[in-house]
């Protein structure tokens, strides 16, 4: 079971620079509530209305974790654009995360 | 409350050897870990224990972290285990639980996702058993042993709860200052086995040692064994008690002058030495009792370290002796092996392989001086007791040629590698010097619970075989008998 947080987060889809990452998360113990709250920052912060995040919990969906390979929770995964990040955490280090989503340059 | 013992439920590993040593099996519905250096074998106990069970109807789940899902399938292969037949038949499922290690970390994660691939893996198939292969791939993501530690209690409280019999398999360095590393991992597990790849003497030994089992009792040796064709194989001798079959009625040698020294011929089941320098006819003398004990209708496996088969008929072929009928008839196997091939292990699984299935009644080996080859006088020495203690246990009777250098064998020598308590009869070849020939001469050294002569009695070899000619003094057997009657143990 996955769901996508759409809305006003996903504004011009398919579009250049346009965000698809895929969080997966346990259940909902600290981590991926902690997770889920700091990418949802994130996005806010520096990806304003050119992302999309899809949640997976593993729990409920094992196929999914084993399509992506998720051995840990939780763990994001940049699908779009190209090339594909995967990130493992709760995302607390913001830095790290956005140097890995190539976001590092693009304060505003 | 009754005062009997309680003793575990265990799962046999059907891996021979192993269930002797750990008396009865793996800890049921426990952890149990298995550490070791690199090409320790650990994989291939993993895939074993896993395999047997399936294709026993338990089945289970098995973890890769290091190895690619295709290389297990085909290590698996290599020793006739079809993993993805059995995985068709939803006896296994094989999960790669492969971190590509480029990935970023930021801020905590547990291992949720891993345990939820094997847990649904494990309710797919009704899995009773787990293999975790190479965990200490997946701990050194965290790079952090307080972490590494909450995460493998994390790990094992859940294989608990689940009520899987799970074997986790830890990369080891002996000369490490991290050896200690997973020190903690040997607290955790109920049941710890190490292996131990180690090279002696150029050749390469293995060894197995179980270091705990929580609730049952173990075999605490260090057990040698091999990685053969069809998985590992262990040679345990952990009866305390020997099970070596008495010694049998008597039998003819072949050879009516030397029956008559023997009191009668050579008992069954005793394990017989034949010693000499090189020439002195060792070979012919055993190929003369295989030839006789052919034609009785019994069976002879001859293990030969010196020569090949055609080496060995064309060479009794001209003493009379042409052993290719007994071998058609299926009643002589010669297997020849060259002592350097192998480690001592390796020979001693391929001797009691050939043992198994030849089913043989008498056993000779040719020779035992040139076991010294396999790497070391305890290789030797090891392959020598334990070969000759499967013999027994089997009521096997055994013939050993031993060959002594010098010109006339010191009495040192006799014994062989050194276990001549094992030895029930010794019989000494030599070259008699005279003013002008060199002739041959045998005599019975001891004869364990038989009466034997005393005398040296010369011998020929002829084109029609050991021929002994000095028929006017008939050899004589010495009334008092050496060793104990009933033939000891």
């Amino acid at each position: 079971m996955s769901k996508s947080l759409q809305g006003k987060q996903r504004t011009r889809n398919g579009q250049r620079g346009h965000y698809l990452l895929r969080l997966f998360t346990a259940g909902n113990g600290p981590n991926s509530k902690k997770a889920l709250a700091n990418l949802r920052c994130l996005c806010q912060e520096h990806l304003k209305g050119r992302c999309t995040i899809e949640t997976v919990d593993v729990v409920k969906d094992f196929q999914a974790a084993v399509r992506d390979n998720i051995l840990v929770t939780p763990a994001l995964i940049l699908v779009a654009p190209r090339p594909r990040v995967t990130v493992l955490g709760n995302l607390s280090d913001l830095p790290t995360v956005l140097a890995a989503l190539r976001l590092s340059g693009s304060e505003s | 409350m009754h005062g009997k013992r309680r003793t575990i439920s265990k799962v046999p590993t059907q891996i021979a050897g192993l269930d002797e040593i750990l008396e009865g099996g793996l800890p049921r519905g426990r952890t149990s870990l298995v550490c070791g250096g690199p090409g320790s074998g650990k994989t291939v106990l993993g895939l074993e224990f896993l395999c047997r069970g399936a294709m026993a109807g338990d089945p289970g789940v098995f973890v890769t972290f290091e190895e690619r899902a295709e290389a297990v399938r085909m290590n698996a292969m290599s020793m006739g285990w079809d993993l993805g037949a059995l995985e068709k038949a939803g006896k296994i499922a094989i999960v790669e639980a492969r971190l590509s290690g480029d990935e970023v970390l930021s801020g905590d994660f547990d291992i949720q996702g891993l345990l939820t691939i094997v847990g649904g893996h494990a309710a797919r198939i009704r899995a009773r058993r787990v293999v975790m292969d190479a965990l200490d791939v997946l701990l050194r993501v965290y790079n952090d042993r307080h972490r590494e530690r909450i995460e493998l209690s994390r790990l094992h409280d859940w294989l608990t709860d689940q009520g899987l019999t799970s074997v986790l398999s830890v990369k080891t360095y002996r000369d490490d200052n991290e050896g200690s590393q997973y020190e903690f991992l040997d607290f955790m597990a109920d049941c710890v086995i190490r292996l131990d790849h180690r090279v002696v003497g150029q050749v390469a030994t293995r060894r197995l040692r179980v270091i705990k089992y929580r609730g049952s009792g173990f075999g605490t040796n260090e057990y040698p064994y091999v990685i053969g064709h069809c998985g590992i194989v262990l040679f345990p001798l952990t009866q305390a008690e020997l099970n070596h079959q008495p010694l049998g009625p008597k039998m003819s040698s072949g050879l009516k002058g030397l029956d008559v020294m023997l009191d009668g011929g050579l008992r069954r089941t005793s394990c017989i030495l034949v010693s000499g320098n090189s020439g002195t006819g060792k070979t012919t003398l055993a190929s003369t009792f295989a030839q006789a004990a052919c034609r009785r209708g019994e069976r002879v496996l001859c293990l030969n370290f010196e020569e090949s088969k055609e080496a060995l008929i064309s060479g009794m072929l001209s003493a009379g002796i042409d052993l290719r009928p007994s071998i058609r008839a299926r009643k002589l196997m010669v297997q020849t092996a060259l002592p350097e091939s192998t480690g001592s292990d390796g020979h001693l699984i391929r001797a009691i392989e050939a043992l198994d299935f030849f089913k043989p009644d008498h056993l000779i080996i040719d020779a035992i001086s040139a076991c010294l080859r396999m790497g070391s006088g305890q290789a030797a020495f090891d392959f020598m007791m334990r070969l000759i203690s499967a013999v027994k246990e089997r009521g096997i009777t055994s013939i050993l040629t031993n060959q002594v250098s010098g010109l006339i064998g010191s009495d040192e020598e006799l014994s062989g590698i050194g276990f001549s308590s094992v030895v029930d009869a010794v019989i000494q070849l030599r070259f008699i010097e005279t003013d002008q020939e060199v002739n041959r001469q045998i005599f019975i050294v001891k004869s364990r619970g038989s009466a034997h002569s005393n005398r040296r009695q010369s011998f020929i070899i002829t084109d029609r075989g050991i021929e002994f000619p000095d028929h006017s003094q008939p050899p004589s057997v010495q009334t008092r008998r050496t060793g104990r009657k009933d033939g000891g143990k």
